[in-house]
């Protein structure tokens, strides 16, 4: 049952890395959309909401072709980014791309509803004691925060493991490069007598998709245990 | 109250029921088809304005799966030989039925500035489009033809090839410029707007590329069902086939 080959196991291993990456890049921007969506008080506003929302909405291929013409060589930013020698379709820094754009919204819709639960009065509070902007954010607004924006980034986390429709579109389906779980059961589906592969490659995804939220809610009950305490 | 409980009822009426269709033929069809069967939708309705064909379009493979799976089906036309097979031994098509619809050739698609003329000019390419060999026929024809001009390893080392999921999307990439050529099939070469056959692959690199069609057992016991497969053998189906560059056998 378990006969997983090489590009399987890299496969797996993208998908961890392509999941992480996403995440950890998205995560001051995540925090500081959320900040300006709670606390911002601007001229379209919710405008800026729905651009940020739309993805979570957008057919995932729509995300990736349109990706494909903002990245691509003759694309906006991609020509730009060709001139420097740095190439982003194909890659696996695409993968990336795609499930940057798509986890996006999970992280900034934790975040906003976190800082929204902050009790407006301690930032009176603060402020009143002399606390300056940035003390305010490092003492009061993060500590209060943290647990909804580990809550948002494991979230995308485990969004970014099962991204297909923009990645294969923006990054193609190239075993040991681009190839995620979720590529390589597509293709096992589709090849005669591949059902045996995929089969595996789908527990193991449900597994891992898993056992990512699990830990995230488990380290959210332990952050819950010490603010309490 | 009473208006709303209405107001649902008659909307689960409206998504429930369907308006009493004509006879249905439920075609199975290998996507590259789908310009091609509209033509002969038309065609055949010309003279049996009572008959409607219903297509699903997907790859080959999808088919077959929906198909084993129990999706309705009286027809399944696909881009490979090995999916008819496949489901001939589950008994899911009746095997006396099986015939060869139509042929495909493999071509090399790019961009009209690209002055590739052979295979041989491949390792000098940057990056080259081919569908996914493990999932799609079109990637399949082109993983042979390559390793047979002794080209796969070498292009494969060298990270010159980038996976497709299918035939349009490696047409795509050839006609966005994001690749320098694209292995696709003729009929879809022809579709294309920017891009334009480089060459052709020759014939003996690969199988020849057949679409095989089927009757399932379910379509086997309707008349006009049987009817419109030897629409399908005729002279006039062939012609609009040959119109959208396939080969006939």
């Amino acid at each position: 049952m378990f006969d997983l080959t090489a590009t399987d196991y890299q496969a797996v291993a993208l998908s961890v890395r392509v999941a992480l990456t996403a995440t950890l890049l998205s995560l001051p921007g995540g925090f500081l959309a959320g900040a300006l969506l709670s606390f911002g008080r601007f001229r379209g506003r919710a405008l800026l909401e729905g651009l940020l929302n739309l993805p979570l909405v957008l057919p995932p291929v729509v995300v990736g072709y349109l990706l494909l013409l903002l990245l691509g060589s003759n694309g906006l930013l991609g020509g730009l980014l060709a001139k420097t020698g740095l190439r982003i379709v194909f890659t696996w820094w695409a993968a990336v791309a795609a499930s940057l754009v798509v986890g996006f919204p999970l992280l900034v819709r934790a975040v906003r509803i976190g800082l929204e639960e902050i009790d407006p009065r301690l930032l009176q509070a603060a402020r009143t004691l002399g606390a300056s902007r940035r003390d305010t954010l490092i003492s009061i607004v993060l500590p209060l925060s943290g647990r909804a924006l580990l809550a948002g980034a494991g979230l995308m986390f485990a969004r970014s493991l099962g991204e297909f429709g923009a990645t294969i579109v923006l990054a193609g389906n190239i075993p040991g490069l681009t190839q995620t779980i979720p590529l390589a059961i597509f293709d096992y589906i589709n090849t005669p007598g591949g059902e045996g592969r995929a089969m595996t490659l789908c527990l193991l995804s449900v597994a891992l998709s898993l056992a990512a939220l699990l830990g995230n809610e488990a380290l959210l009950g332990k952050w819950a245990k010490r603010s309490r305490s | 109250m009473n208006k709303l409980l209405g107001l649902i009822i008659l909307t689960c009426a409206i998504l429930v029921i369907q308006p009493a269709a004509a006879a249905e033929i439920r075609v199975a069809a290998a996507a590259s088809l789908s310009d091609a069967l509209r033509a002969l939708d038309a065609a055949y309705r010309e003279r049996h304005p009572q008959m409607q064909l219903v297509p699903n379009l997907a790859a080959s493979g999808t088919l077959a799966r929906q198909i084993v799976a129990g999706a309705p089906a009286d027809l399944f036309i696909s881009a490979d030989r090995q999916w008819m097979d496949h489901l001939v031994t589950e008994k899911r098509i009746v095997p006396g039925t099986v015939r060869v619809l139509a042929q495909n050739s493999l071509v090399f698609l790019g961009r009209s500035d690209q002055t590739v003329r052979s295979l041989a000019d491949l390792p000098g390419l940057q990056r080259i489009a081919l569908c996914s060999p493990g999932s799609s026929p079109a990637g399949r024809y082109t993983e042979q033809a390559l390793k047979k001009a002794g080209l796969y390893p070498v292009l494969q080392q060298n990270k010159r090839l980038v996976l497709a999921k299918d035939v349009l999307q490696a047409r795509m990439y050839a006609e966005r410029g994001e690749v320098d050529g694209a292995f696709v099939f003729r009929t879809d070469a022809l579709l294309a707007k920017q891009a334009r056959i480089l060459f052709e692959v020759p014939a003996d690199l690969h199988e020849p590329v057949l679409y095989p069609v089927g009757l399932t057992p379910e379509g086997a016991r309707r008349a006009e069902v049987q009817e419109f497969f030897k629409f399908l053998a005729s002279p006039e189906a062939g012609r609009i086939l040959a119109g959208f560059g396939f080969m006939l056998p």
